[in-house]
């Protein structure tokens, strides 16, 4: 069967499946979606299938640096600074000292057990144990708009975890693509290596330069289709540059979006157009990733996944209510309020699969396999979790009361 | 200077990128990719600050950045991003379908017949003509006796026929013009790829009864072949169009991703079962437009168009970049009269058609300027004939695509003029126009 025939296949699989089996799965059991793609890719992928081979995996892998990219957009596009501005220091405070507290507690774990468990030095262990730090920072931002919307979308709390989901994405993303820097290949063809810095600078400056390039490019110009063309251009390119040079296309991605969505006047059809597209690639990315899956050759590979999952909650958990108590917010945003930060989303898979398809760093599958088997289990949550700390008070249940948002965006 | 501010940033950009990542790792694709969308999109945009058309721009573009000019874009990278192409030639078909309405056929059916019948027997037996008076000077026809030259130029006649589907949707859909000079135009267009066929067919077969290739080299194209060819894309299609029906009725949901799946999985079973892609997903594009309700093609058709926006532009720089500049420099001497001998051709087969089939007087004056521009599929016939006579098959490809590249690049200009004198432009943000000429 040919690629693309496979790949129309899987496509059109996970869209039935996304709107008839697992809407109709999720509303009953009140899961938030997403998690099901990427058993759709185990399942089609070569550990059981076998419908999706390896070389076939590698032929997507365009597509899937698309993906990241296009990911890594809309996530900058999040941050307008119009609006940030207006939000107090104190909730940023909190949210940064959180993603600190969230990053060295499960980096600081996971090195110590890798370390430990595999006979890694530790220059070789900071690699993954990076990772799977940057990848504890992250939370799903989906399931606690659709919580803020059932119950009401105001009040500090709701600020706060948006606030706070929205800093997990930047630092994650941000830490992530530095890790990429500081572990990128040297080049034969370079004078001398550049470090860690300079591979950083220059990830930021695709970015920044493939915003100013879209300016120029689209100009006056008013008519949508132009904005769709030279968007999508720049995003590929953006992406395609970044991916190239063996650097995070997410990061690129994220300061393209960040620029792109603080100096144009026309935001509203930026983002709408990035959201035109997000769906079919973001499916095409959780179907290869669980596709990509492959447990790893180390033994005891389950305890660093293990490990992961509950320190990742300590950290959320402890680290939320420890900056809130710094801060002295917790009369007013009290001490539970991290457990909506629970949920993961795709934004990890997304830096998963980066860290996959780089061959200069260490356990990739275990880092992977860590990645999947959180968002699997954070995600059939996120949403209960979110409204669990929203709900107004006596209002009776928590699980009836809250729908069932679909298709998990980072 | 905007445009050029943006090509001598992306210059710089490249410039400095390639050196430092490493070439045949992943992410060349989607960094050729990236770079030809935005170039090819800037030198367009450029080209339409000159009165061009902006496919006009993307070919520039693709010359420019292409391995005969700057080399910013390696032979390798073309023939890793020949899949978009693919794409882009499915939706191009599937587009152009769905402009045929079924009372629109009935009712000019007839017009675009008479009007193809004509231009395409003058435009035969003028290349054809012109090519055979050439002999002495044509690489493959020096030589060789007066019935051997008769019969290759009329089989290099029966591709020079070829007109452009690809151009006349991109013009169509830039300018939005409806009137009955673009209805017509694209009518003849799209039926002659039917025609071309069946005559590249026929000539084909009378060559190799009366000159049997020494070389033995290659089938050539098989009868049973030929009607499969044909017959099966229209059922292929029919079916596809009918399954696009359905899901407009009963789901009408995510169009965008839709409206990609139906042009790669059509593309792709045209291929696996051996049927003319452009003529299945043409009559798919029909079947779905015209099973369906008014609104919900409409709706399909804005989400192709806006999902397909980047790769035209990929596939007319690609296109570009796969001109034979060099040819052309070396058999100008040759190419300029067969590309006059057309043109006259053009114009008098068709105004001539037009008057047979009692057209109105704008359609006898401009139709013919909408069939200057040919196509890819005249690569892919000429290839045919390089397969089944190596020698002097490769000789006429080099030859076809010098004339091609000409008739590639004038054939836009020339239909913008048609359609702005004819008045049938629409005005910048304006409405799309649907001009009425005068009646004949």
């Amino acid at each position: 069967m040919s690629p693309a025939l496979i790949l129309f296949l899987i496509v059109v699989g996970a869209y039935l499946a996304a709107h008839v089996a697992f809407e109709y799965i999720g509303k009953r059991l009140l899961i938030v979606s997403g998690a099901e793609y990427i058993l759709l890719g185990v399942l089609l992928g070569p550990q059981v299938a076998g419908i999706m081979s390896a070389d076939l995996l590698k032929s997507f892998a365009p597509v899937t640096a698309l993906a990241l990219g296009w990911m890594g957009a809309i996530i900058g596009s999040r941050f307008v600074l119009k609006n940030m501005v207006r939000v107090p220091g104190v909730t940023y405070r909190i949210a940064f000292v959180e993603s600190a507290v969230t990053l060295l507690l499960v980096a600081g774990a996971e090195l110590l057990l890798l370390r430990w468990l595999f006979a890694l030095s530790t220059p070789r262990a900071v690699g993954p144990a990076l990772a799977l730090g940057t990848f504890a920072v992250a939370s799903a931002v989906t399931g606690i708009e659709f919580a803020a919307q059932r119950y009401g979308g105001r009040g500090p709390v709701v600020t706060q975890l948006r606030v706070t989901a929205s800093v997990n994405l930047f630092v994650a993303i941000t830490t992530f693509g530095i890790l990429l820097s500081g572990n990128h290949p040297a080049e034969a063809s370079s004078i001398r290596p550049l470090t860690t810095t300079e591979w950083t600078v220059i990830t930021i400056a695709i970015g920044v330069v493939g915003g100013a390039l879209f300016h120029l490019l689209l100009g006056d110009e008013e008519r949508v289709d132009r904005l769709f063309i030279s968007l999508t251009g720049m995003v590929i390119l953006v992406s395609g540059a970044a991916t190239y040079l063996r650097l995070s296309p997410v990061m690129a991605s994220m300061f393209f979006g960040l620029l792109l969505v603080n100096t144009t006047r026309r935001r509203h059809e930026v983002t709408a157009a990035l959201h035109r597209v997000e769906r079919p690639l973001y499916f095409a990315l959780l179907i290869v990733a669980g596709a990509s899956w492959r447990p790893s050759a180390q033994p005891a590979w389950l305890l660093p996944v293990f490990l992961f999952v509950i320190a990742r909650v300590v950290a959320k958990l402890g680290g939320s209510r420890l900056a809130t108590r710094l801060n002295d917010m917790l009369p007013v945003l009290g001490p539970e309020w991290g457990r909506a930060l629970l949920g993961q989303g795709g934004i990890v898979i997304a830096l998963a699969v980066n860290y996959l398809y780089q061959d200069t760093l260490a356990l990739p599958n275990v880092v992977f396999s860590a990645a999947i088997f959180s968002v699997l289990l954070t995600d059939l949550a996120s949403g209960r979790f979110a409204a669990s700390v929203l709900m107004p008070r006596g209002m009776p249940g928590g699980a009836e009361a809250v729908a069932t948002p679909t298709a998990e965006r980072a | 200077m905007r445009r050029l501010i943006i090509l001598a940033l992306l210059l710089a950009g490249m410039g400095l990128i390639l050196p430092l990542g490493a070439r045949g790792h992943g992410g060349q694709w989607l960094l050729t990719f990236g770079f030809l969308v935005v170039a090819a999109d800037a030198v367009g945009r450029l080209a339409t600050g000159f009165r061009i058309p902006t496919i006009v721009g993307f070919l520039a573009a693709g010359v420019v950045f292409g391995p005969s000019g700057l080399g910013t874009i390696s032979a390798d990278a073309l023939r890793q991003l020949a899949p978009v192409s693919s794409l882009a030639i499915a939706l191009i078909a599937f587009l152009a379908g769905a402009e045929l309405r079924w009372s629109e056929l009935r009712s000019r059916g007839i017009l675009i017949l008479k009007i193809l019948a004509s231009e395409m027997s003058f435009t035969f037996v003028a290349v054809a003509g012109t090519l055979f008076l050439l002999r002495s000077r044509v690489p493959f026809l020096a030589g060789t006796d007066d019935i051997t030259a008769a019969l290759f130029s009329l089989m290099f006649a029966a591709i020079a026929v070829v007109h452009s589907p690809a151009v006349t949707m991109a013009l169509l859909s830039e300018t939005k013009a409806r009137g009955p000079v673009a209805r017509t135009t694209l009518g003849v267009v799209l039926l002659s790829d039917v025609a071309v066929i069946l005559l590249f067919s026929a000539v084909l077969a009378l060559l190799r009864a009366l000159s049997p290739p020494a070389e033995g080299a290659g089938n050539g194209v098989s009868m049973l072949g030929l009607l499969w060819e044909i017959g099966g894309a229209v059922i292929v299609g029919s079916v596809l169009g009918a399954v696009v029906a359905l899901y407009l009725r009963w789901v009408r949901r995510e169009l965008f991703l839709f409206a990609i799946l139906v042009a790669f999985f059509g593309a792709e079973v045209a291929r696996l079962t051996h049927v003319e892609t452009l003529l299945a997903m043409l009559t798919a594009g029909f079947v779905a437009e015209n099973l369906s309700p008014h609104e919900l093609g409409e709706a399909l058709r804005h989400a192709m168009e806006r999902s397909a926006a980047p790769v035209f532009v990929v596939f007319f720089a690609l296109a570009g970049a796969a001109l034979e500049i060099s040819a052309l420099r070396t058999l100008w001497l040759l190419v300029m009269p067969i590309v006059i001998a057309r043109l006259v051709a053009l114009w008098a087969g068709a105004s001539l058609g037009a008057r047979w089939a009692g057209a109105t007087v704008d359609e006898r004056r401009y139709v013919w300027m909408g069939l200057v521009s040919q196509a890819g599929v005249a690569i892919g016939l000429v290839t045919i004939v390089a397969e089944v006579y190596p020698t002097r098959g490769s000789e006429m490809r080099t030859l076809f695509l010098a004339v091609l590249a000409v008739n590639q690049t004038l054939g836009p200009i020339i239909f913008r003029l048609a359609l702005s004198r004819s008045g049938e432009l629409s005005p910048p943000g304006g409405a799309p126009s649907d001009a009425a000429s005068a009646p004949a």
